[in-house]
């Protein structure tokens, strides 16, 4: 099983995690990404919101688990294929909640852009910055040396089938024509 | 044209029934929407891992959505749809359907 550690700053990490463990708490009662329900039936829509919310926590508690007190004494996290696909999701719920809530004063081309200088801003954002920029380098991590522990996996195979639906390209071309042929489980 | 359920012999239930079951077998359309947050490479993972797409493909797709806001990314049968919106969702991205015969 591949597995990586990676060893951490205590000084730089530490203080994150405070913030970290408000946001998911947040985020217990509160999906990450914004939803858009209006076509679903109302009794199916519930159903569907719970269950994002289930996996969300879910997602999140294996985040925060990582960060135990064995974390304190070596500084180390380590990542397989275990946890890959939890924890990059988990990862990705924290940072649009740090978006939406925290750093919502900062424009997206200024995030997406990548440069921001941590020391010019303001001293409120500046931890949820960093925190921000630490869940993408986490997620980095693991898209780089992981990526394949994920698409391996099996958790979407429900999604795919080999016969319903098409491809719905908008640039025209023709490469796409068994996208969902023999891909399960891809 | 009046479509007259009276002089079709058709009920009223069946013509409901039949609605229904055309919203459902009618084709939807996937999309999903730009956000400012998730990576590039995790947008390309996330396609990969959930319609089985090829690299280049699922790039191309992570391409339209951040340059052009959108991309349709999958259509096909209502249920099935829902499910791959619901499953881009369970990724925290921002998935909507919507139905050919609203475009």
């Amino acid at each position: 099983m591949k597995r990586i550690e990676v060893k951490l700053s205590l000084p730089v990490v530490a203080p994150l995690l405070d913030l970290m463990k408000a946001s998911s708490d947040v985020l217990q009662a509160q999906i990450a990404a914004p939803l858009t329900l209006e076509d679903i039936d109302a009794d199916f829509r519930d159903e569907w919101r719970a269950e994002l919310l289930a996996g969300q926590q879910e997602e999140l508690s294996a985040l925060m688990g990582l960060f135990d007190s064995d974390f304190f004494v070596n500084a180390v996290v380590a990542f397989d294929e275990d946890n890959a696909e939890i924890i990059v999701r988990a990862c990705s719920a924290l940072r649009l909640r740090l978006r939406r809530h925290d750093l919502r004063r900062l424009n997206d081309e200024q995030l997406e852009s990548g440069g921001i200088d941590v020391d010019t801003l303001p001293e409120r954002l500046r931890k949820p910055f960093m925190c921000y920029l630490f869940l993408a380098t986490i997620q980095e991590l693991i898209i780089q040396h992981l990526d394949a522990a994920i698409l391996q996996g099996g958790s979407d195979e429900s999604a795919q089938d080999e016969d319903s639906g098409e491809d719905e390209d908008d640039d025209g071309d023709d490469d796409d024509a068994d996208d969902l042929d023999g891909k399960e489980g891809a | 044209m009046r479509f007259d359920n009276a002089r079709s012999g058709i009920a009223p239930e069946e013509v409901a029934e039949t609605n229904t079951a055309l919203a459902l077998s009618g084709s939807w359309k996937v999309v999903v929407l730009n956000d400012p947050v998730n990576s590039m490479s995790y947008v390309v993972l996330v396609f990969r891992k959930v319609f089985g797409f090829e690299e280049n493909k699922a790039r191309i797709h992570m391409l339209e959505v951040h340059e052009k806001g959108r991309s349709v990314v999958w259509a096909g049968l209502r249920e099935k749809a829902e499910l791959y919106a619901f499953t881009l969702q369970q990724w925290h991205l921002t998935a909507v359907l919507e139905s050919d015969e609203a475009h």
